[in-house]
């Protein structure tokens, strides 16, 4: 048994020896092959959720016509030391940009900075980091633009009065947290007549959106609005509302226009707010490659991305667009 | 101390180290800057937290129970740990004592109802994996995040010691050292095998089974708050989902270790060697550029794989008559 | 002998019956809007699909082994009903290969258990894992969808379709609830759960009891994972997370003893129903979020600490 121990631990060492040998140096090597083709490491904020699944695809097309290895990796459990895991893992393997989409900002930030003094550039996609731990952001729309846009919408379908309710994926979310607190504002600011009656986590499942709307429907029957603010629980609080038959309540929400179509066509779902996922994923790949290549520089104001074309860049933020609101009008158009 | 079946404990060992030399093996070819003295330390640097559960998680088992609230109480201990330092104002050393002292008094919670009230361990700390859980999130009210910890406490999960050693591994060992001392070379020790062994038979030879039983979970829960400290000092947050998941990873290194379920086989080593058979396989499949799914399946299957093959080859040399063994599927009076 | 020795009393289930009734009342005081049909309904509708996954619970249980394994089954089942769903397959194949899929997966677990004789928890937690992940890897959290029309509430419409989902799963359980008293095959369960040594010396044969637990769970499992995937227009590959917590929760504090040998499946309906009028019951008293997982944890604790504390009392109680 000693013996076998021993043995590991050699095995080990000449392994380290053989490696170390051949890779001193601390920035980060060739990313693949010899061709010099190089890899960018890309996360989702978890891989279990359709809506990164789309920006996903947008990002293989964007890697395939930038000629780079992608690597997708991400979290699949919740925990918050997961996404860390995950960079130090890429941190150590070497790899030539890197672009996260944060779930959590204080923890990461760290982690990134490490990447950083590594000389690994970094974009952020998605959601933020620390501003000093990343080159860029690529927002495909600010907290206060989705939160804006959305209690818009819900101001659009109540009136100048009533109550609305609000299902979250989950209350530690810290993306979802923002928009809240935006969507906050804005209803202080500009509709005081509308107040929010209650706020149901739904830990990102559809059934559990649907029987939370349901018992909120019942529970709270001045509600005309239910406002899902993860992607699972726009159709899991439309199905609720279209199984209760109550014709005086409405949906809106942040989701993917392939979930909702059918709620959307009913009139359950007046409005859909995303953006093109797809898009989002594409121009971050490029961003990245471009941080890397040096061609995307601080205090730059304009951004060419591939087939998106010129882009604003404002301050460290390059600009996807606006939310987009699907309606019945033009959600057949879209496919993700 | 040899017990009865310590034969068995040499022959477990043998095929893990087994296991784990192919991973190291494997691994060095396949990943990138896998057999680095820099990712080993990262390896280390990553399995402290759940290490330090699996570690404490090992008396408990050896007792013929377990602590499903393990990951829970580490969520809790790092919410008391940010809400004593923010909003009470300590300094991080005195809130990371009380953080530690309110583990062990969650251990304390479990060791009470299981060794007083004689009731399941399985169902109690599945009740306490809730409770704890949920404490933490009401503490926060959900949303809570303390951040902003000073430097001087991120060191010690951040840091480095001589350039190279992160600053909690010292700490790992440290706790291996005292807790292998504790379990193979005291008289509480052996007793708590004896007690997993045969919980009556312990009894009446005069040991305190009662109070031994409190402590282990005490330890137990001990553990979660030191695990937490180092889990925010790493991260640089306290979230009330902080840890989830970590109990299953660390009974499953248990296991994996050779100790048995039922009580009264196991070791330290053991555990370490599961840890170490677990954090390669994680990192090495990343360093692949293999998806953290894997991670998973791989882990089931490795876990399947170690029992198949360790109960086969205990069939196998059982056609030699030997001293009645307990058989497994039957499990002796008092234990879950 | 018709039926097993009675317990003495049922003081551990009617207790939960008790409670039970008295929270409904409480809440049919404080907040009456839950017993609304419109809110009645979908609640029971929901609550269907656990009565059956704890039932299956409940004997497994009760032959002294756990699965925490059926989420993950669960979900791998209303993906594939699903997918046979939208390749257009008819009801009978598409129930068919729920039903195979859990009874498969079952037995895997069966096989593993009895056959290698590893511990339940262990085997469970490994094809807990393996399947969760194997699940994700392939769908990647992407919903099963466009299913046809005939799949939502069997074809049947809302309301009928709601009967029948409550009725098919309270139907079942009354049935293993008369089972499980009169027939000898489960009271072989209860021997095996007691002291399977001896159940073996008394001729029973553990090993495929043990097998049949498991794979009967799944089966449950597959039916459960039909009867909640028809309440949707399409299948979340995320469902059943958390089931296991619920279920043995729901088994546990219907007064069933985790070291096997005893329990009655009614104390398991009261379980299930404690437990799942939690969530929504938070909703209709205005109370906050975040208190469920707290309020859950307690009401498993409390529930066994009192047995805990009933059966130190009483004398002569070996268990």
């Amino acid at each position: 048994m000693r013996m076998l121990c021993a043995g590991v631990f050699l095995l080990w060492i000449c392994g380290c020896s053989r490696e170390s040998a051949t890779s001193k140096k601390t920035a980060p090597s060739d990313g693949g092959s010899a061709s010099g083709s190089m890899t960018l490491a890309m996360m989702p904020k978890s891989k279990g959720n359709a809506y990164f699944i789309s920006c996903r695809k947008g990002a293989e097309e964007a890697a395939q016509e930038l000629g780079v290895k992608l690597l997708w990796d991400g979290p699949t459990e919740p925990d918050p030391a997961k996404q860390n895991e995950v960079v130090e893992t890429w941190i150590t393997r070497g790899v030539d940009a890197l672009a996260v989409a944060v779930e959590n900002r204080g923890g990461l930030s760290t982690a990134l900075r490490k990447a950083k003094a590594r000389g690994i550039p970094i974009v952020t996609w998605d959601s933020d980091a620390d501003p000093d731990s990343r080159l860029f952001l690529v927002n495909q729309a600010t907290p206060q633009g989705i939160g804006q846009t959305l209690m818009d919408e819900a101001a659009r379908i109540l009136g100048s009065q009533g109550e609305f309710a609000i299902i979250t994926a989950s209350l530690t979310a810290a993306n979802m947290n923002e928009w809240r607190r935006e969507i906050e504002a804005h209803r202080q600011a500009r509709y005081p007549g509308i107040k929010m009656a209650a706020l149901r986590p739904c830990d990102d499942l559809k059934d559990k959106a649907f029987a939370e709307a349901t018992a909120i429907l019942n529970a709270h029957p001045q509600v005309k609005l239910l406002m899902a603010i993860c992607s699972p629980a726009v159709p899991g609080a439309s199905e609720a509302v279209k199984q209760s038959g109550r014709q005086d309540v409405k949906v809106v929400g942040l989701g993917l226009p392939n979930d909702n179509k059918r709620y959307v066509k009913e009139g359950i779902t007046p409005a859909v707010i995303l953006w093109n996922t797809a898009d989002l994923g594409y121009l971050s790949v490029y961003a990245a490659i471009a941080a890397a290549k040096g061609s995307l520089k601080a205090g730059a104001t304009r951004f060419q991305a591939g087939r998106l074309g010129e882009l604003e860049v404002r301050g460290d933020q390059i600009l996807l667009g606006k939310p987009f609101v699907f309606t019945r009008e033009n959600i057949d158009q879209f496919d993700f | 101390m040899r017990t009865p079946l310590s034969g068995e404990t040499g022959r477990h060992e043998l095929v893990l180290m087994a296991f784990l030399a192919a991973e190291l093996l494997l691994f060095s070819f396949t990943g990138r800057r896998f057999a680095t003295a820099e990712n080993g330390f990262e390896i280390l640097r990553v399995s402290v937290e759940f290490g330090l559960l699996a570690l404490v998680m090992t008396p408990v088992i050896l007792t013929g129970g377990i602590d499903l609230s393990a990951g829970s109480l580490l969520g809790l201990c790092a919410i008391v740990l940010g809400k004593l330092w923010r909003d009470a104002g300590l300094d991080p050393g005195w809130a990371s004592a009380l953080a530690l002292a309110a583990g062990a008094a969650g251990g304390l919670l479990n060791g009470v109802l299981i060794a007083r009230l004689k009731l399941p361990p399985l169902i109690v700390t599945l009740g306490s994996f809730s409770l704890f859980r949920g404490l933490a999130e009401a503490i926060t009210q959900g949303v809570d995040n303390f951040t902003g910890f000073p430097d001087s406490f991120l060191l010690l999960g951040q840091g480095y010691i001589l350039g190279a050693i992160p600053a909690q591994v010292p700490i790992f060992l440290a706790v291996a050292a005292g807790l292998w001392l504790l379990v193979h070379r005291t008289p509480f020790g052996r007793s708590l095998r004896a007690l997993g062994y045969s919980p009556e038979g312990a009894r009446f030879a005069g040991l305190p089974v009662g109070r031994n039983l409190i402590l282990v979970y005490v330890l137990s829960g001990a553990g979660a708050g030191l695990a937490a400290i180092i889990y925010v000092a790493h991260l640089g947050q306290a979230k009330a989902d902080a840890g989830t998941g970590y109990e299953l990873l660390a009974i499953t290194a248990v296991v994996l270790g050779g100790a048995s379920i039922f009580g009264g086989k196991g070791s330290v080593h053991g555990t370490l060697l599961g840890l170490a058979a677990l954090a390669v396989l994680k990192n090495g499949i990343a360093l692949s550029d293999r998806p953290s799914e894997w991670v998973g399946m791989a882990t089931g299957a490795l876990l399947l794989a170690v029992l198949s093959g360790e109960a086969m080859l205990k069939k196998m040399s059982a056609r030699v008559p030997r001293s009645p063994t307990r058989d497994s599927t039957s499990m002796p009076s008092g234990s879950p | 002998m018709k039926s097993l020795p009675p317990n003495p009393w049922p003081w551990r289930e009617g207790s939960v019956v008790v409670i039970l009734l008295l929270s409904l009342g409480w809440l049919g005081l404080a907040a009456p809007s839950f017993f609304k049909p419109a809110a009645l309904w979908p609640w029971l509708t929901s609550v269907a699909p656990v009565l059956l996954i704890a039932t299956g619970m409940f004997f497994v249980i009760v032959g002294r082994q756990i699965d925490i394994s059926v989420g993950s089954q669960f979900a791998w089942c209303s993906v594939l009903a699903g997918e046979a769903a939208s390749a257009g397959w008819p009801w009978p194949g598409i129930l068919a290969s729920a039903l195979l899929a859990g009874l498969a997966l079952g037995a895997l677990n069966g096989l593993l258990v009895a056959g290698f004789k590893l511990p339940s928890i262990v085997v469970t937690l490994a094809t807990m894992v393996t399947l969760r992940e194997s699940l994700r890897a392939w769908r990647e959290g992407e919903f099963v969808r466009d299913l046809p029309d005939s799949f939502q509430w069997f074809g049947l419409g809302q309301s009928l379709g709601q009967c029948w989902v409550i009725a098919a799963a309270l139907l079942l359980w009354m049935i293993l609830w008369i089972a499980s008293v009169r027939l000898s095959v489960f009271r072989w369960v209860y021997a095996v759960g007691s002291n399977a040594e001896a159940a073996r010396l008394a001729g029973l044969r553990p090993a495929r009891i043990t097998f049949g637990l498991f794979a009967f769970m799944g089966l449950l499992t597959g039916l459960a994972a039909t009867l909640n995937a028809v309440r949707f227009t399409d299948v979340d590959p995320k469902t059943g997370a958390g089931l296991e917590l619920q279920a043995i929760a729901a088994v546990v504090v219907g007064g069933v003893s985790i070291s096997g040998g005893r329990g009655r499946l009614w104390g398991v309906l009261a379980g299930v129903l404690l437990l799942a009028c939690l969530p929504s019951a938070l909703v209709f008293l205005k109370w906050p979020p975040h208190w469920e997982k707290a309020i859950q944890g307690l009401i498993i604790l409390t529930a066994v600490a009192a047995e805990g504390v009933h059966r130190a009392r009483s004398r002569g109680r070996e268990d």
